[in-house]
């Protein structure tokens, strides 16, 4: 996951003891959920307290209501950040609801996508969901403005934004409003009544006050309750509480000032110190309020503050972390920037230096930067670098530079090649290659005139330099640059410098793999898993891996794609469970399987890969799953259903940076002509603008045989010929290329067109090696009648009498049956879940199925909580994939 | 680096009437700018601002303190 997350800020909070019941609030709420719920209002006017006593009150008792909280702040203006906190509490109060979204998001999908796929989620959830966005003014900016709309305007009716914040939201506000799908609560519903008041002050605070006292405080804050809750403070154990009322009453200063003064003047030193000294904290613990007054017993001075309601909110259920009330934060911070300012700078110091070694290096470098130490968070930064590089979390680095004065990167080269290599992750090429200039710079320049911390990442500059010299010119489309630059990091990078040898070998992989150089691009990528071993970055080896055995498997190495799968699969057992890239290796293993037609072995594969579920698996395996499972489908002889899954794979497609050499219309394109459909598999030509007399690339060499395959469906001879002149150019392609897996498939197709086993005899003999069989058996029927007749020539072939008879065998098993009897469950689906569960698969949302089963959405939602039930699953992409397994989806 | 600190030349004099009167502490928290306060318990605060994005944002932290705005004016800048 790229965003580490603060676990303190899916804490919902608990509603405190001694509220003042607030009916009429309660009223205005409602226990009737609007799609969008409101409450907007300055600071200090309850409204974290109003919302956690309602989700806490009887509406949720009924039961199935389920609460997705999120208490935002100023970093999450980010739109991946947001996003990421938003799933994460989503996919937390229902299971399987953010799962998907969270994988697109960190695929780099665009929003709409991300949340398309979110939305589909939460369609069909058996279940209501409150999403709470908690202070929602510190997000809310143009980078997330756009998603939200989108999430308002498309929310399922089962669940329910609740929003809070000081400012209303850039939302389309009054067309909810004339749509009645908004709940409104603002300040001046929210201002204690006079009723409130007294039961507050003569109830919660225990004060003895006659209703004159309660008026005036009343009057004087406006009902106002962060101000009121203050008043009460400082009436505590006063002796003449009406005169402190007139007192105040006939005050005009700002309340806040007013009462905060009082209420700090009547605390011991200790505890003014304490909270001036706590004040440029944004959260507070024990140990690192003790090492910032440097003092003790600051753990127990937190829970007497909050014992006492002096301003301090838990932020977890341990009582270990707080934080103050804004409010109260912010004045206490006027106090001492006005009272002590000498003592600011060096608070912040000892919370930067507490931080450090909590191994907390954002923190850390935020203090030091707010106590005026450049130096200091200059150093802290280029530590961090690598540990925060490894969790993906590159922007924070790149906000690090932005802090940073110009002059501190001019002479630390190992913390400005850091910020290069954060600026790049982030996508941010302009002024790089200054940078990069600049590095090389002070690489000239005496060593003392450097300022190094990380002393052995400096004599990996230099290969750092080309290595995204290397990069810079991949992202320029120039794949020869790549190469250069490549080769010159790898003769540079010190022999224990895994990760940049890893690096420029994949970058060089990759052009080289662009250029059609398959010999170099697998040279490249064994040295980069290689380097990512040694690195210790097994998860990176998974994702590395895909790409080699591709490699291998185009070469004609079915072979050592397996034992790439295998040993990559070996790695990851001494890793965390379900390492992200797991599922994926299945696939791959099934794909081996499937091309030697063991069409078992390939099956318990996939049934592995779906187990391992979505965080074992990369944001491509989704699409790859269903290629493999629609291919294992029409290997049973169910074309329909493989049909089916191509489109979903078209649907759920996401990206990388490998080029994308067998697309995934192509191949269902392939499908489409090889059972009847040749109009659509024709449009798809078309479309893809391939003609027979393009000039031939690798890159669209599986399109271009797949069109060869489309024209010969056609069964004209116009088009014969043209195809058979195509594959013949195609050929000598591949054969100069050394793509051995498709020089086998345009043979067999050229014999078969052309009724001469000559080819065949070659495409067997290259297909003996690796045990190709699938590609032969594939072609049906007519295979058979050929590879009888070089049977007959070479009796004596063990492989060929292997190819013959897995393509007599034909289909394993015929389509299987949708009857309920067939189905393999203890608790069968009935015709009309049947029905939802295929709905499902498509990609209707919750309402559009009501709709075409003429049933209320209610309905739909409890035919999918029984599937979810019998199917024992959680979500929509677990049914529907396990419903392909189980062969319920067949027509 | 510090390109975003520069930029377009929206820089601006501005001068924010609150209602209620703060303490003449606050005007640490308002960097640079002065704090001043009126007969009739109001405070203004007068000073330059970087660019629109400074004004909105001291204009959120005056909000957080919940007091009530009564204006926001463009102003000639003062001889300094």
């Amino acid at each position: 996951m790229p965003v580490a997350l603060v676990d303190t800020k899916f804490f919902l909070p608990r509603s405190r003891e001694g509220l003042v019941a607030r009916p009429r609030l309660d009223r205005l709420l409602g226990t009737e959920r609007r799609r969008l719920t409101l409450v907007s209002a300055p600071a200090g006017f309850g409204k974290t307290t109003l919302l956690t006593a309602w989700l806490a009150g009887p509406a949720a008792a009924g039961g199935s209501r389920r609460t997705a909280w999120v208490s935002l702040d100023e970093a999450d203006t980010k739109a991946d950040v947001f996003w990421t906190y938003v799933l994460t509490a989503l996919e937390r109060a229902a299971p399987g609801s953010g799962a998907a979204g969270l994988a697109l998001l960190g695929a780099g999908q665009p929003m709409e996508t991300v949340l398309a796929a979110v939305l589909n989620e939460l369609s069909v959830l058996p279940d209501d969901v409150d999403l709470v966005l908690d202070d929602y003014h510190l997000a809310e900016g143009p980078e997330i403005q756009a998603g939200m709309t989108f999430l308002v305007e498309h929310l399922p009716p089962q669940v329910h934004l609740v929003i809070s914040t000081r400012a209303d939201p850039a939302l389309p506000l009054p067309r909810l409003r004339a749509r009645q799908d908004l709940t409104e609560v603002r300040a001046a519903d929210l201002r204690f009544t006079h009723e409130e008041a007294t039961a507050y002050l003569t109830g919660a605070a225990g004060l003895d006050l006659d209703a004159t006292d309660v008026a005036a405080l009343e009057a004087r804050t406006e009902g106002w309750i962060a101000s009121l809750q203050l008043a009460a403070l400082s009436l505590r154990d006063r002796a003449d509480p009406s005169g402190f009322i007139a007192g105040f009453a006939g005050d005009d200063r700002y309340v806040v000032d007013y009462l905060v003064d009082e209420v700090l003047d009547r605390q011991p030193d200790g505890v003014r110190d304490f909270l001036l000294g706590t004040a440029i904290l944004d959260r507070l613990s024990g140990p690192l309020c003790d090492a910032v007054t440097e003092s003790t017993g600051s753990g127990r001075m937190l829970e007497s503050l909050d014992r006492r309601n002096l301003f301090v909110v838990p932020l977890d259920d341990q009582r270990r972390w707080y934080r103050y009330h804004h409010l109260f934060a912010d004045v206490l911070r006027t106090h001492l920037l006005a009272e002590q300012p000498e003592r600011v700078a060096g608070l912040h110091r000892r919370a930067s230096d507490w931080y450090d070694e909590a191994g907390e290096p954002e923190p850390a470098i935020g203090h030091a930067l707010a106590a005026g130490h450049v130096e200091r968070a200059a150093e802290l930064a280029e530590l961090a670098i690598p540990s925060v590089s490894r969790v993906r979390r590159e922007e924070v680095i790149v906000a690090w530079a932005e802090a940073l004065p110009d002059e501190v990167l001019r002479n630390r080269p190992v913390l400005a090649i850091g910020v290069v290599g954060a600026l790049m992750s982030c996508n941010l090429f302009d002024g790089v290659e200054a940078r990069l200039q600049d590095v090389e710079r002070q690489l000239a320049l005496p060593e003392d005139q450097l300022v190094v911390h990380d002393s052995d990442g400096l004599e990996r500059v230099p290969a750092s330099i080309e290595m995204y010299r290397a990069a810079l010119a991949l992202n320029a489309g120039d794949p020869v640059g790549t190469v250069a630059h490549a080769q010159r990091a790898n003769d540079l990078a010190t022999h224990d410098d895994h990760l940049v040898h890893a690096a420029a070998s994949a970058l060089s992989g990759l052009a080289s793999w662009t250029l059609g150089d398959l010999e170099a691009a697998h040279r490249g990528y064994s040295a980069a898993i290689d380097g990512l071993k040694r690195a210790g970055r097994i998860a990176d080896v998974l994702g590395c891996t895909i790409t080699l055995s591709d490699l291998d498997m185009t070469q004609g190495r079915l072979d050592d794609a397996r034992r790439g799968f295998e040993r990559a699969l070996e790695l990851a057992e001494g890793e965390e469970p379900g390492l992200r890239g797991t599922a994926d290796m299945f696939v791959g293993l099934s794909r081996v399987a499937w091309e030697r037609n063991d069409l078992a072995a390939a099956a318990d594969h996939l049934r592995r890969a779906d187990e391992l579920g979505g965080s074992a698996a990369l944001a491509q395996n989704p699409y790859r799953w269903r290629v493999a499972m629609a291919r294992l489908r029409e290997a049973e002889g169910d074309p329909a259903t493989a049909v089916q899954l191509l489109e979903e794979a078209q649907r759920v497609y996401v990206g990388d940076y490998s080029p994308n050499v067998q697309p995934v219309p192509a191949v269902h394109a392939r499908m489409l002509a090889a059972h009847g459909d040749v109009a659509g598999a024709l449009a798809w030509a078309h479309r893809q603008g391939l003609t027979t007399d393009d000039e031939l690339s690798y890159l669209h060499e599986y399109e271009h045989v797949t069109l060869a395959r489309v024209l010969l469906a056609q069964q004209s001879p116009e088009a014969r010929a043209e195809a058979l002149a195509l594959l013949d150019r195609l050929l000598a392609a591949a054969e100069s290329g050394g793509r051995v897996r498709i020089v086998i498939e345009i043979l067999a197709v050229q014999s078969l067109t052309q009724q001469d086993v000559a080819p065949l005899e070659r495409a067997l003999a290259l297909a003996e090696p690796g045990g190709w069989i699938r590609v032969f058996v594939a072609e049906g029927p007519p295979m058979v009648k050929l590879l009888e007749m070089l049977a007959r020539h070479r009796p004596d072939w063990p492989f060929l009498r292997r190819v013959l008879e897995a393509a007599k065998a034909g289909p394993e098993r015929g389509p299987a049956s949708p009857q309920a009897a067939a189905q393999p469950l203890i608790d069968p689906l009935s015709d009309r879940e049947l029905d939802v569960l295929r709905l499902l698969a498509s990609d209707l949302d919750g309402p559009d199925i009501a709709r075409h089963l003429v049933v209320s959405l209610n309905t739909v939602r409890t035919h999918t909580k029984h599937i979810y039930t019998k199917l024992g699953v959680n979500n929509r992409r677990a049914a529907v994939s396990k419903a392909h397994r189980l062969g319920l989806l067949a027509h | 680096m510090n390109t975003a600190r520069t930029g377009h030349s929206d820089a601006g004099w501005y001068e924010i009437h609150l209602q209620g009167r703060l303490e003449p502490r606050w005007a640490t928290w308002f960097d640079g700018m002065t704090l001043s306060t009126t007969a009739d318990g109001a405070s203004v605060i007068r000073g330059r601002v970087a660019d629109q994005a400074a004004l909105h944002g001291l204009l959120s932290r005056l909000r957080d303190l919940g007091l009530p705005l009564l204006s926001v004016v463009q102003i000639e800048p003062d001889d300094v």
